[in-house]
């Protein structure tokens, strides 16, 4: 059962993927810098970048979820509620922006952005449910 | 929920970290039991009540704080 490993033990699992994955990360994006040149590269070989990209992002996204698993209740509920903060955040907005560009008032926004400002959200809800429960 | 957690936990001289440590939580954990911010589930009251050496019902108390008088109350 996931309740009976504990605080530490979630930590060091989460940590052990974590810190990997973000390496591999940086490295994939400073090679497809260096390397790809997307305009002349087959498209074979920007399909193959961008997966190279987006695991170690989904990766991350198991190792939050796995902690949130394994870690003690009140880190999970804290954990949770971040989550779920996160998500209202970057769905709302990503509704506005989709409305002003239907309605003409803004152009075209990257996706990606969109994933970017969930993590952003995630990281200051969590600050929020943590610092501001416990001080 | 009141409990008596920071007193047993003074008695032992322990501090948060190292009741969290024993317990396996965060010290975060410890500090919102211990201030009632969050009412831990059943295993884990278990659990502190085994680490003090007390019963459950000895550790937490249920019942509800009574309501602070309005001035000029009679009642």
């Amino acid at each position: 059962m996931s309740s009976t490993r504990g605080f530490r033990a979630a930590n060091r699992r989460y940590k052990y993927l974590f810190w990997p994955l973000m390496a591999v990360y940086v490295a994939v994006i400073i090679g497809a810098k260096l390397f790809i040149d997307d305009e002349v590269a087959p498209a074979w070989l920007n399909v193959a970048g961008a997966l190279a990209a987006t695991l170690p992002v989904v990766g991350t996204l198991y190792a939050i979820r796995r902690q949130t698993d394994e870690t003690d209740e009140y880190t999970r509920m804290n954990q949770l509620l971040a989550l779920r903060d996160g998500g209202m955040v970057t769905a709302s907005i990503a509704f506005l922006i989709g409305f002003l560009q239907i309605f003409n008032v803004v152009g075209a926004i990257d996706v990606f952005w969109f994933g970017a400002l969930f993590f952003f959200a995630f990281g200051l809800a969590s600050l929020k449910h943590c610092i501001g429960r416990t001080v | 929920m009141k409990n008596s957690i920071r007193a047993l936990r003074a008695e032992k001289g322990w501090s948060q970290a190292v009741l969290a440590d024993r317990l396996d939580v965060s010290r975060q954990s410890v500090n919102a039991i211990e201030t009632g911010k969050y009412d831990p589930s059943l295993p884990l009251a278990f659990a502190i009540a085994r680490l003090f050496e007390r019963r459950i019902e000895d550790i937490f108390d249920d019942e509800p704080e009574p309501c602070p008088r309005e001035p000029g109350d009679q009642s």
